[in-house]
């Protein structure tokens, strides 16, 4: 018997890791350039989420609208009907990252692949891969029910959200201890040219829950240390999306048993545990056609020949009986998502970006990527807590003591990869509300002090301005009276941008600062009912 | 009636330099004021530095130059929010002219930096010229001795003091705190910290500043001037054309002739004369000998 292993399928192994290389270095060259970049209007940065079926699925079930650009992922469904799980192995930027992750593991013997073992066990293996399934199938019912989580499982959201909160912040750490670093041993041009690339690269530093979500993406990596692609092949349920319609698929492993010296090593080394050995147990739904399997024969017996009848194999595991109980589990679930009262009164502090759709509707689309928040110019928009309830965790929330709304800015609008966020133009979004400012005056410098100040006002971008100076009498402790210019808000004028709350000296606890009340995208949360408004004075010199 | 009586006294001052410069001034040397009205920003900033005796007066051969300009906004030149970028680039090109090594073009803006240095046409026009136009870098943030009365420390961008020559490029515009800003306020955009809790005491934190940096030049950009909503405005109602640049090494007469722009006078703002007390320069406008030209 010949032993040799097939230089063809290396070749195409090689071939797959280059194709991963680019894609992630395309998923990481967007993600960089998701800033401004001396434009108003920015480029379709958010493109590899078009390319996202689950995406569309689970969005467009929720909110019960197509949102056109999602049209793109009609291609990766085709792909994978037709070809197989390609998407999986040779595009998914975070398949990459887990296949890097897992051959570093693998060659620093901190993983040890495993075979499934005979009997009971191989059963257990089996059902495992069923998770993701069930994961799938718990958010799609879920989106049926209009609580749309697939933000939180959806690869791509995870994986853009996770650098965006985690590691871009982490990196730019990094550099700025390189630049430091750089001054401090005399190099200073080299210290300047690293500051120039930062202060370009304009990377957002400061996330709120930004420890948290490293963490959640950290242990992702780290679970490959027990498994071969792990999240790939036991969690993702985007896998298991496309694993559905892998099944009729042309392109299917077939083991030469001629040559076949049964050493396993395929089935062993299989990354998704596909199971190539023996012949009918190969499962067509969970190969991602890295091509390991037969770049690793040793007696180049397995070869992926195009045949438009099925092979016989393995249909995905999982059990009826479960299926319906995790359907019925979301259906059951759904309900508790919603108890929260963000959904009987509008929170105070839940100001969302311009352009946001109303809550209900905002929150059916939003799938808490983190496009908005890599985009904000000011570091303004930050991943949810609890102020939009359970389903609206990591949604966009603008934090004014992080960033205020820049006035001049719609890139938030235009990154939305699901329309969450409507795209404005900016004369349309100088004109959207998405709060109101208030003073506090038991903590305003004038109304304290009896001294001038005035940054709000000075801060404050709309013209005539929202924040007006008014002679104000104060009592000082000494007992005298001062009349400080004290500000005031026009509330007709105010637009909730929040730069004056960002700006404001009282840097703890802002005397200034802005609640969603009137935000245009709320009937309810309103203070000026519009027929009470003054018509608006014509402005001669615009026009 | 104090203004107009002001202003009549100014109208009667100018008209007589105009008429008998000679008696005034010293033959032949350069008047410490130049004011020119034209309608090209570009024309009227060259001619004010050639009355001035020329950028050579300024500028060595071999000199690094920093051109302050006011940069704080995401505002287009149209909104006179910030500098003129065709006068930041006539400096820039004058600055080469008299034989600067290098030019830099700087400001701490308040908006995001990238959307000022874009959208005020300042970092292309001086780019076109030659100038490097970097941002603030925080490493180069440095807390130094003022040695103001009421400032004694404060975090300075070294960039601005390392500089051989400084040119100030403020823009003159309505401010609700200072009443205007032009050159002495241009900067608290050279500084980092808490720029913001300097507002309670603005007029000595102006003073203390002016008094540190001593630029060699400062050239008010006047060509367009905001008039109210300041110090960003937004909207072309808010603006006037004026048509005018100021130069002069003087920055608190520069100041002062810039005040009459607005209708003010130097003396209605207490920071002007704060200036002169320290010694910082002249804020009494029959004192000042101003070369005026049209283009």
């Amino acid at each position: 018997m010949k032993k040799e292993r097939s230089k063809k399928y290396r070749g195409l192994q090689l071939l797959r890791i280059l194709s991963q290389t680019i894609f992630f270095g395309l998923f990481v060259y967007l993600l960089f350039g998701t800033r401004f970049t001396g434009e108003d209007t920015i480029g379709r940065v958010e493109i590899f989420f078009h390319f996202d079926p689950l995406l569309a699925a689970a969005t467009a079930l929720a909110s019960r609208t197509f949102f056109t650009a999602f049209a793109l992922a009609g291609i990766t469904v085709l792909v994978t009907v037709v070809a197989g799980r390609y998407v999986c192995g040779w595009i998914c930027p975070f398949g990459a990252v887990h296949q890097f992750f897992s051959f570093v593991f693998k060659k620093a013997r901190l993983l040890r692949p495993r075979q499934e073992k005979e009997g009971k066990k191989e059963k257990r293996d089996g059902r495992r891969l069923a998770w993701k399934y069930y994961l799938l199938v718990f958010v799609l019912v879920g989106s049926l029910f209009t609580v749309d989580l697939v933000g939180i499982a959806d690869p791509l959201s995870l994986l853009y959200r996770s650098f965006v909160t985690g590691v871009v912040p982490w990196l730019a750490s990094v550099f700025s201890v390189f630049t430091g670093f750089s001054y401090g041993v005399g190099l200073a041009s080299v210290g300047d040219r690293f500051a120039q690339f930062l202060g370009t690269l304009a990377l957002n530093q400061t996330f709120q829950q930004g420890f948290f979500l490293s963490l959640l993406f950290i242990g992702l990596v780290l679970l490959n240390m027990t498994r071969e692609r792990f999240w790939c092949r036991y969690l993702c349920p985007l896998g298991a999306f496309l694993g559905l319609l892998a099944r009729w698929n042309i392109a299917k492993v077939r083991i030469d048993e001629k040559k076949c010296i049964e050493c396993h090593l395929c089935t062993l080394h299989c990354q998704t545990q596909a199971n190539p050995y023996p012949n009918e147990e190969w499962r067509s739904h969970e190969c991602v056609y890295c091509y390991t399997c037969a770049a690793i024969c040793p007696t180049d017996a397995v070869s992926f020949p195009a045949a438009t009848r099925p092979e016989k194999f393995e249909v995905v595991d999982f059990s009826r009986r479960k299926l319906i109980l995790t359907s019925a589990l979301a259906a059951v679930a759904a309900p508790f998502f919603k108890i929260t009262p963000a959904r009987k009164r509008a929170a105070d502090r839940l100001i969302r970006p311009p352009g946001a759709l109303p809550e209900p509707q905002f929150l059916q689309k939003c799938v808490k990527c983190g496009e908005c928040m890599k985009v904000c110019p000011t570091n303004a928009l930050q991943p949810a807590l609890g102020e939009a309830g359970p389903e609206g965790i990591w949604t966009p929330v603008l934090v004014p003591r992080i960033g205020y709304c820049e006035y001049y800015c719609s890139h938030c609008t235009q990154v939305c990869p699901t329309g969450a966020i409507k795209e404005l133009s900016i004369e349309e979004k100088i004109k959207v509300v998405i709060g109101t400012a208030w003073v506090k005056k038991d903590r305003c410098i004038p109304y304290v002090l009896g001294s001038p100040c005035i940054v709000c006002e000075e801060h404050c971008p709309t013209s005539p301005k929202a924040i007006k100076l008014v002679k104000t009498e104060v009592k000082l402790p000494d007992g005298t009276v001062q009349t400080p210019l004290a500000p005031i808000i026009d509330l007709d004028l105010c637009i909730g941008c929040g730069i004056c709350e960002t700006k404001c000296p009282v840097v703890d606890d802002p005397a200034i600062y802005v609640t969603s009340i009137g935000e245009t995208r709320s009937e309810k949360n309103r203070l000026l009912l519009e027929i009470l408004k003054p018509p608006a004075p014509p402005d001669e010199l615009n026009q | 009636m104090k203004r107009r009586e002001f202003l009549k006294d100014i109208a009667a001052g100018s008209f007589l330099l105009g008429l008998k410069p000679s008696l005034l001034a010293q033959e032949g040397s350069p008047p410490p004021l130049a004011q020119v009205d034209g309608d090209s920003p570009a024309a009227i900033t060259r001619e004010a530095i050639a009355s001035l005796g020329g950028m050579k007066t300024f500028v060595a051969r071999g000199d690094r130059v920093m051109i302050k300009p006011n940069i704080g906004w995401d505002r287009t030149p149209e909104l006179a929010a910030c500098t003129n970028p065709e006068v930041v680039k006539t400096l820039v090109e004058l600055c080469f002219d008299a034989g600067a090594k290098e030019v830099t073009v700087m400001d701490h803006t308040i908006n995001q930096a990238q959307r000022c240095y874009a959208r005020s046409g300042i970092a292309e026009a001086a780019k076109a010229a030659g100038a490097k136009t970097p941002y603030v870098n925080p490493f180069r943030l440095k807390k130094m001795a003022l040695g103001g009365q009421w400032l004694k420390e404060w975090e300075v961008y070294t960039d601005f003091v390392e500089a051989d020559k400084l040119i100030n490029v403020p823009i003159a515009k309505h401010h609700s705190l200072s009443r205007l800003t032009m050159g002495m306020k241009n900067w608290l955009g050279s500084i980092g910290g808490s720029r913001n809790q300097l507002h309670q005491r603005i007029d000595e934190a102006m003073v203390d500043l002016a008094a540190f940096f001593k630029p060699e030049l400062t050239v008010l950009d006047a060509y367009r001037i905001l008039v109210r909503n300041g110090p960003q405005g937004g909207r072309l109602s808010d603006v006037k054309l004026q048509k005018t640049v100021v130069a002069g090494k003087d920055s608190v007469a520069v100041d002062s002739l810039g005040a009459t722009f607005f209708g003010i006078s130097p003396q209605e703002l207490p920071y002007l004369e704060m200036a002169r007390k320290r010694g910082l320069g002249e804020n009494n406008l029959e004192k000042i000998r101003v070369e005026k030209r049209t283009v």
